[in-house]
C-alpha cells in the first residue's frame, strides 16, 4: 500500500475492513466517486458482511451451553496428558531415571490438578458469595435496582427470546399459513393479535409463538429478510410500574421499545440501526392504526 | 498469579464470540461440532497455560492463541464435513463452498473484525497470504442477492416514541 495515487483492490479490501489511516481513507474514498465499477466492489463487499454478520451473529447473543461455560478454567478430559492409573509397572527398576522424571511429571500434573480444584472451589465460593450478597440486598433495601437481571425488562426478554427461537431450526410455533390459528392464539394468551405489515421493508412475516414474558404471557412474532436475516417483535400487555433497563444484548443486534394501547413491544434484529428504526416505525404506525380501526 | 487467573477468566467471556467465528467456519455444518471445536480450543489453551507452556502477556495475546488452536482443530475436522442443509440462508452455502484457509481468513477479517496483522497470526500465514486469502473469497462469495448493506437514506424522523434501548 504505498502513499502514491495508485488505488488497487488492496486498498479497497482495506478500506472495507477499517485498516486505512484517516488520510489514506478520504482518498479511496474519493477514488470510488469516480470509480463506479470499485464502488460496486465494495458496496457488495460490504453487503457480504452484513449478510455474514446477520446470519451468525445471533450465535454470539445465545445463552453459552454448559459444556463452554468456564471451559478454559477447567481441566481438559482424561485423553489429554499421561496416564495415572497407579498401576505397578513390573518391568521397571524402582528409581531408575526415566521413572523418576515420570514421577516429577506427575507430581506436576497433581499439583497441577490441586490447583485447578481450588481455582475451581474458589470460583464457585464467589458465585455462592455474589448470590448470597444479591439475596441480602434484595432484603435490605427491596426498592434497590437489582442490575443482575436483566431479563426483569422487556427488552431483557425480547432479547432471550430472540437469542432461543430465531436462529433455531424451528423459529415459530405456528407458520403464516395458518394465519388465522395465530392470530386467535396470541388474541386469547397476550391479548394483541394484529401483526404489522413489514413487507415494504422486505421483512416478511414467517409466523408466531406464544413466549415466557416479564409478568405474563408475551408473544414474538418473526419477520425474515429475503437474505435470511430475521427480525422479532415482542409484545407483552404493560404494567404500568416496569421501569425497562438496559437489554442484554450483543454487537449488531438492536432493541427498539415502545408502548402503545397497553402493551410493550420491543423490535430486535441484527438488521443496521437505520433499518430497525424504519420497521420499528412502520410497525408502530401500522399498530397504532388498527389500534384505531378498533375503537 | 493473579494476571494468570484473569487472563484465564477473560478467556471464558471470549467464548461467545468463538462460537459465532465456529459456527461460521464449520459453515452448515452442524452446531455440535462447532461448539466441540470451541470446547477443545478453550480448554487446551487454558490447560497450556495453567502449565506455562504458554505464556500471554495479555488477553489479547490469550485470544489469539484461542482462535488460533480452534482455526486448525477445524481444519482437521472439517475435512469431511456434511453439507449446509437447505434451511441455511445463501451466505452459508457460499461459505461452504470455499477453502477452508480462504473462508478462515475472511471470517477472521471481517466477521471477527480481528484487523489484517492480527488475523495474519491467527492463521499463522504473512499478512500478504491472508490478504490474498481474502480476495479470494471475497471475489467467489459474490454479491448476488444480498441486500444492500446501507438503509436508505432518507431523511427519516424518528418518532420520538420509540426508544433505542441499544
Amino acid at each position: 500500500m504505498s502513499s502514491s495515487g495508485t488505488i488497487g483492490e488492496a486498498d479497497l479490501h482495506a478500506l472495507v475492513d477499517g485498516e486505512l489511516d484517516a488520510e489514506r481513507r478520504r482518498k479511496v474514498e474519493d477514488h470510488l466517486l469516480t470509480h463506479p465499477k470499485d464502488a460496486a466492489l465494495v458496496e457488495g463487499w460490504r453487503r457480504q458482511n452484513a449478510a455474514l454478520r446477520a446470519a451468525f451473529e445471533p450465535v454470539a447473543l445465545e445463552m453459552l451451553p454448559l459444556s463452554l461455560k468456564d471451559a478454559a478454567v477447567r481441566t481438559a478430559g482424561p485423553q489429554q496428558g499421561p496416564i495415572e492409573t497407579g498401576a505397578i509397572h513390573w518391568g521397571r527398576p524402582g528409581a531408575s531415571r526415566p521413572s523418576l522424571r515420570l514421577d516429577e511429571i506427575r507430581a506436576s500434573r497433581r499439583r497441577q490438578a490441586a490447583i485447578s480444584t481450588l481455582l475451581t472451589l474458589l470460583a464457585g465460593a464467589a458465585v455462592a458469595g455474589l448470590a448470597a450478597l444479591v439475596v441480602v440486598g434484595r432484603n435490605d433495601a427491596p426498592h434497590a435496582p437489582i442490575t443482575m437481571a436483566p431479563t426483569q425488562s422487556y427488552a431483557g426478554r425480547a432479547g432471550l427470546a430472540y437469542a432461543t427461537y430465531v436462529s433455531d431450526a424451528r423459529p415459530v410455533e405456528i407458520d403464516i399459513s395458518r394465519r388465522g390459528e395465530l392470530v386467535a392464539w396470541l388474541d386469547e394468551r397476550v391479548g394483541f393479535s394484529r401483526p404489522p405489515d413489514l413487507a415494504a421493508l422486505g421483512l416478511r412475516l414467517i409466523g408466531g409463538r406464544v413466549t415466557p414474558g416479564v409478568a405474563a404471557p408475551a408473544g414474538l412474532l418473526i419477520y425474515e429478510r429475503a437474505d435470511g436475516a430475521r427480525v422479532a417483535l415482542y409484545f407483552e400487555r404493560a404494567e404500568t410500574t416496569a421501569a425497562p433497563s438496559a437489554p442484554r444484548a450483543g454487537r449488531d443486534v438492536s432493541a427498539i421499545e415502545w408502548r402503545a394501547g397497553g402493551f410493550a413491544f420491543v423490535l430486535i434484529g441484527p438488521l443496521p440501526q437505520e433499518d430497525m428504526q424504519a420497521a420499528a416505525e412502520r410497525a408502530a404506525t401500522a399498530i397504532a392504526a388498527t389500534e384505531g380501526e378498533k375503537r | 498469579m493473579g494476571k494468570k487467573a484473569e487472563i484465564l477468566e477473560g478467556l471464558s467471556a471470549a467464548a461467545p464470540a468463538l462460537r459465532r467465528y465456529s459456527r461460521a467456519l464449520c459453515a452448515g455444518a452442524g452446531h455440535a461440532l462447532s461448539d466441540e471445536l470451541v470446547q477443545s480450543a478453550l480448554q487446551s489453551i487454558g490447560a497450556r497455560i495453567r502449565a506455562k507452556e504458554l505464556r500471554p502477556a495479555d488477553l489479547q495475546e490469550a485470544r489469539i492463541e484461542a482462535y488460533a488452536a480452534l482455526t486448525a482443530m477445524a481444519a482437521k475436522r472439517l475435512v469431511e464435513a456434511q453439507r449446509p442443509a437447505s434451511r441455511h440462508p445463501p451466505i452459508v452455502h457460499g461459505l461452504a463452498e470455499l477453502s477452508f484457509d480462504d473462508r478462515a481468513a475472511l471470517l477472521l477479517a471481517s466477521l471477527e473484525g480481528l484487523g489484517y496483522d492480527t488475523a495474519a497470526r491467527v492463521v499463522g500465514a504473512p499478512r500478504e497470504t491472508l490478504l490474498a486469502r481474502l480476495m479470494r473469497a471475497r471475489a467467489a462469495l459474490g454479491a448476488v442477492g444480498l441486500p444492500p448493506a446501507d438503509a436508505e437514506t432518507g431523511a427519516r424522523r424518528a418518532a420520538s416514541h420509540l426508544r433505542i434501548v441499544k
